[in-house]
């Protein structure tokens, strides 16, 4: 790409203008939507037309707290999402910082233990947004604070179906950018379909982690696929986090035989299960289909996937479609996240924290564009509502009922030698439609009111 | 395969797998126990420690020897695994040696919750430890589960069961069979249970306390080490690992007897094959299952299955 | 107003029934200023969390109620956490189920939710003594953390919010309260509680049921023999350590607004229990109630200073276990280690030589043991 002013044939004919009011006007929503290098050389404050208002943003940096699990088992989704958001706030500053002015401090802390304490610090220490967790149980706990403190928080993950319905049933400042549970198990299900037919199917079994989460994801699955298919549950098996041995939930498997093995397992678990299934032949008597067993991608070993019938989802974004060759976007994002430190190639998890700090950083910007000022928190809450954006992975909208809206992406999970990790095959895309009820229509309801 | 019976053999054998990595854990504790009165809350990090440095050794016995080819290839690999795993306990010898003679001897007339934060502390310092040696981020050894998956047995007699589980079952009774054997038929395996029956006898006739305290702490170092380096190749090893083996070889030694051997060979089989059944029957019972069935038998039998350490190993 | 009375020939001071030294006295007043102030200090430093002191008080308050076990019948319960989190999720269910809103109403409910728990528990596992009861103690603990783990109507592994009724928060004295000044009235709840429950077990430990507990602790054959119903007594030591470990669980709901498995009923908790016991010294009344803020501190800090946290609270304990044995509240204590030492350095300051020295000469003797340990585990015992 030439570092000069783009010409209406380098940017596919859209001009400068029109390529900024499109992804929301700024220098900054470019840089996160992967397109600075359309505008001129790194596109900092003086091409930003939301850039410049005056003296009446203050310059100093923003304070902004990632609560994520830095170690552990579940560093591994936490690491990708801390690494994802680092990127995009090194894109925001060197953008020229929010409005033109504000750098951004991400303040990132581990959230393994006491994460209401965690969060709490973060309020005290007066941070102005706060993006996070990962974990589901963490983000019930923290939603409600975050309606009390009235501080903007954008999850990144946490993704319990109840959170909104439930927990925080009217949230004005508690916002939340990638898949939830509903959307990434609907996926699968429609994947499962889309890919045996749903004459095919005629029994399903699960083994998901034995946690809250593993058990959520079986249950909206169980009345997902019945809806779609009126298959029957022969089998739900669930592993603690971290078992050393799953013979038992496989052996079941092979016993039943079931047409799709519905899975919830993520990261090391994976690696676990699919090696151990391997070596029973489970393949060779069900396909599994799983919603975040990709998040293992750079950790699962070639010989775990080999021989194995697997298709998994992951969630808002998957860095190999559009096709690296063909999508300038993707690959910077592919290239400066492989360039980081703990990131073999970037999953889903790393749009979740990509995608939750751009959520409010170009929803700051277009509200300094409106205003003229920098905006309170109550201002940049309702900013977000209804709230669309662009990251690498395409269109996002932050509907109504602060659940963040996206396509999702599923496909076929093998081994690629040259890049030493598992990718997606034969990728397809569901739009947020067919996974996810309108705002306001809760989860099992909606599910409940498919025609079988 | 679909059918029933076989379904039921090998859900069994998947239990009795479990039972005896679960046996090669508690054994070293219920021997410490039984022997020194000491309940090493740290003895969950020594399994996953053999993990770890089971990985690295795996690493550089399985690289010397290549993978498997052929009948004689097989058996020179199996034993390549063996020795490995041997090997690593070994590595375990001085770190329990240490433990006993630095840590442990100092107040073994104290209260006995002093013994209790002890090796807590001891956890505590081994969990940073790993992190520091190994990161913090989970370690797997690729070669040899698939490896020695790829030796036909159990296809040999028309079942679907990994080689690997075979493997593991074999050498658990081996390790069961040696067990017995030192502490029946060996002179130091007397003197060693002559301490247990009682110290100060013992003591009177020649045997000294400290040098048997340290060989068995050593032995139960041992035991968790060949237990981590055994269980490992299948899954990974993380830092979190040894919670889980230590929380269920208290329930494995209090259902068989505080510090009976034969008990805890018992109690284990009996935890991994029911706990297998319940995974089976009802899955949402696993995490309960162990615990539920040491409350039943403790109704039933307060002392545990076979009592404490006594006349037999 | 405080009395003064002499006895033993010492000058000592009397103040609803509790007698103590002047010494103690001012350490009293002190203390109870200190719990007071804890909110405006807070306020004066970032690293310093109302939140985490509020905590560690809690685990430690529980802490206290263990102490009466391991203090005097020498029983050593590695399932403390249970009885917490029994208070904790009782709260819990009462608050979403039941919807009781008022504090003292959930507080009430986890009183009765921990004293049948310990009833039951104790009549289980008190048959035994030593490591088995420590043991047996520890897997009903792990039996309710595996229950609360499975059952989706007490919120899995997610947990359950206490957020009662329109206001989402419990009320106090029937009013809601900004986040903030919440936490603060919470406090201050806490602190009347657990001077309440401090002044219960000083009590209890002037009461003759105390010297029974000990007679059972030093030899439970000869207390049986001596006339003492040794199950009776022990069991309702238990219950009362049971109900205070409920007492602390109640309030960690109510100030925490969400309870979690992890968080209340795992084993690991059970041992931060009994470690701050210890940690603070178990011979005295309120070691465990400082042991509980010290390694609460201790692990929040130690967070934010290195990642080898575990390793730093693993050194303290050792620390403990062989330089202070009696705890901090112990060692302080006049005739304790430190100021044994203290007077020790003050007299001939070329003492530190002679620890260093003395240290060294141990740790030498200890290599060369470990060393001929090894001799033997290759070639046997002689």
């Amino acid at each position: 790409m030439k570092r000069t002013e783009p010409t209406e044939r380098d940017t596919g004919g859209i001009g400068r203008r029109r390529l900024l009011s499109a992804i929301g006007g700024s220098a900054v929503a470019a840089a996160l939507a992967g397109c600075s290098t359309l505008l001129s050389d790194g596109g900092g404050q003086q091409s930003g037309d939301g850039g410049d208002s005056g003296g009446s943003i203050p310059e100093e940096p923003i304070q902004a707290g990632l609560l994520t699990f830095t170690k552990g088992a579940p560093g591994v989704l936490g690491i990708q999402a801390q690494r994802g958001a680092e990127l995009a706030v090194q894109r925001i500053n060197e953008a020229g910082g929010i409005g033109g002015q504000r750098r951004i401090e991400l303040d990132v802390v581990d959230e393994g233990s006491n994460p209401l304490d965690s969060y709490n610090q973060f309020i005290e220490e007066g941070k102005e947004v706060t993006f996070g967790p990962i974990s589901s149980g963490t983000h019930s706990q923290i939603a409600p604070e975050v309606e009390k403190n009235e501080v903007v928080n954008v999850g990144t993950d946490g993704t319990v179906t109840t959170l909104y319905e439930e927990t925080v049933p009217d949230p004005t400042y508690s916002f939340r950018f990638q898949n939830y549970d509903i959307m990434e198990v609907v996926t699968m299900a429609r994947e499962a379909v889309e890919r045996i037919g749903a004459d095919e199917i005629e029994t399903v079994a699960g083994v998901n982690p034995g946690y809250s989460f593993g058990e959520d994801e079986m249950r909206v699955f169980k009345q997902a696929i019945t809806k779609l298919t009126g298959a029957e549950v022969v089998y739900e098996g669930f592993p603690e986090l971290g078992a050393s041995d799953m013979s038992n939930h496989i052996t079941s498997i092979n016993s039943e035989q079931p047409d799709v093995t519905f899975s919830s397992l993520w990261g090391g678990d994976v690696t676990t299960f699919v090696r151990q299934a391997s070596a029973n032949d489970m393949f060779d008597n069900t396909t599994v289909f799983g919603t975040t067993l990709y998040s293992a991608a750079g950790d699962v070993p070639a010989d775990a996937l080999a021989g194995t019938d697997i298709y998994s989802g992951s969630r808002n974004y998957y860095w190999g479609h559009p096709a690296l060759g063909n999508w300038q976007p993707g690959r910077e994002l592919f290239d400066a996240a492989t360039a980081q430190d703990g990131v073999t190639v970037p999953t889903a998890h790393y749009m979740s924290g990509y995608g939750a700090v751009t959520a409010w950083a170009t929803a700051v910007e277009k509200a300094i564009d409106l205003l003229g000022t920098y905006p309170s928190q109550g201002q940049i809450a309702q900013m977000l509502e209804g709230h669309g954006f662009f990251t690498p992975a395409g269109y996002h909208n932050m509907a109504e009922d602060h659940q963040g809206s996206s396509n999702s992406f599923a496909g076929a999970m093998v081994y690629d030698d040259d890049l030493g990790a598992a990718r997606l095959d034969d990728v397809n895309i569901y739009s947020a439609a067919e996974t996810a009820p309108p705002p306001g229509v809760a989860g099992s309801a909606w599910l409940d009111s498919w025609s079988s | 395969m679909a059918g029933t019976l076989e379904t039921a053999l090998v859900q069994t054998l998947n239990g009795v797998q479990f039972g005896f990595i679960l046996f090669m854990i508690a054994s070293g504790l219920t021997v410490i126990l039984g022997i020194l009165d000491v309940l090493n809350l740290a003895h969950g990090e020594l399994f996953s420690i053999g993990a770890y440095a089971g990985i690295g050794v795996f690493g550089f016995v399985i690289g010397v020897v290549g993978p498997p080819s052929g009948v004689l290839g097989g058996v020179v690999f199996v034993l390549a695994v063996l020795v490995s795993v041997l090997l690593t306990a070994a590595l375990l010898l001085p770190v329990g040696t240490v433990f006993e003679a630095l840590f442990l001897r100092a107040i073994y007339d104290r209260d006995q919750v002093y013994q209790l934060v002890l090796t807590f502390a001891l956890l505590l310092i081994l969990l940073d430890v790993k992190k520091f040696v190994w990161g913090n981020t989970s370690l797997r050894t690729d070669a040899v589960y698939s490896a020695i998956n790829s030796i036909p047995t159990s296809e040999l007699v028309g079942l679907n069961y990994p080689t690997y589980n075979v493997f593991v079952i074999l050498v658990g009774i081996a390790v069961v069979a040696g067990l017995f054997w030192f502490f029946d038929r060996t002179k130091t395996g007397r003197i060693v249970r002559a301490t247990a029956i009682d110290r100060e006898m013992a003591t009177a006739i020649g045997v000294s306390t400290d040098r048997v305290f340290t060989l068995v702490f050593a032995l139960g170092a041992f035991l968790a080490g060949f237990a981590g380096a055994m269980a490992v190749p299948p899954t990974a090893a993380t830092l979190g690992m040894g919670t889980n083996p230590l929380v269920l070889s208290f329930v494995v030694i209090v259902i068989g007897g505080l510090g009976s051997l034969r008990g805890a060979f018992v109690g284990a089989l009996l935890v991994g094959v029911i706990r297998s059944w319940m995974i089976t029957l009802y899955p949402p019972g696993e995490i309960a299952a162990p615990f539920a069935i040491m409350a039943l038998i403790l109704l039933v039998k307060p002392e545990g299955l076979f009592g404490t350490w006594g006349e037999t190993a | 107003m405080p009395e003064r009375v002499e006895t033993d020939g010492e000058t000592r001071y009397r103040f609803l029934g509790v007698e103590a030294t002047r010494r103690e006295a001012v350490a009293l007043a002190l203390g109870v200023v200190a719990l007071f102030a804890i909110p405006d200090v807070t306020r004066l430093s970032d690293s310093l969390q109302l939140s985490v002191i509020h905590q560690g008080l809690l685990f430690g308050f529980a802490a206290v109620g263990l102490n009466l076990l391991l203090r005097h019948t020498k029983l050593t319960s590695f399932g403390h956490a249970a009885f917490f989190g029994t208070g904790a999720y009782a709260t819990a269910v009462l608050a979403k189920y039941a919807g009781l809103q008022s504090v003292g109403l959930l507080l009430l409910g986890a009183i009765a939710a921990a004293t049948v728990m310990a009833a039951l528990v104790g009549a289980l596992s008190l048959r035994h003594t030593g490591l088995y009861f420590a043991l047996l103690t520890l897997a009903f603990g792990q039996l309710l953390y595996a229950i609360a783990l499975g059952q989706s109507a007490l919120g899995g592994s997610d947990g359950m919010p206490i957020r009662p009724g329109p206001a989402n928060q419990p009320l106090l004295l029937g009013t809601t309260f900004e986040p903030a000044v919440y936490q603060i009235l919470t406090y201050y709840l806490t602190v009347v509680v657990i001077l309440v429950g401090l002044f219960v077990m000083y009590r209890i430990t002037q009461s003759p049921f105390r010297n029974a507990l000990d007679a059972i602790g030093q030899e439970r054959t000869r207390a049986r023999f001596i006339g003492l119903p040794v199950r009776r007594y022990v069991w309702a030591a238990f219950v009362i350590s049971g109900v205070y470990g409920g007492v602390a669980g109640g309030l960690y709901a109510v100030v925490r607004q969400y309870v979690r498995p992890e968080g209340t009923l795992f084993f690991l908790r059970s041992g931060d229990i009994l470690f701050m016991a210890i940690l603070g010294g178990f011979r005295t009344l309120v070691g465990p109630l400082i042991g509980g803020v010290v390694l609460i501190f201790l692990q929040d800090v130690g967070q934010d200073v290195t990642q080898y946290y575990e390793f730093l609270t693993g050194v303290v304990l050792l620390v403990l276990v062989y330089g202070f044995p009696r705890g901090i509240v112990g060692s302080l204590r006049s005739g304790g280690v430190v100021s044994t030492r203290l007077r020790q350095l003050r007299r001939e300051p070329s003492a530190v030589a002679d620890w260093a020295r003395s240290a060294g000469r141990t740790a030498e003797r200890k290599a060369v043991e470990s060393l001929s340990s090894l001799r033997i585990i290759l070639f046997g015992v002689d």
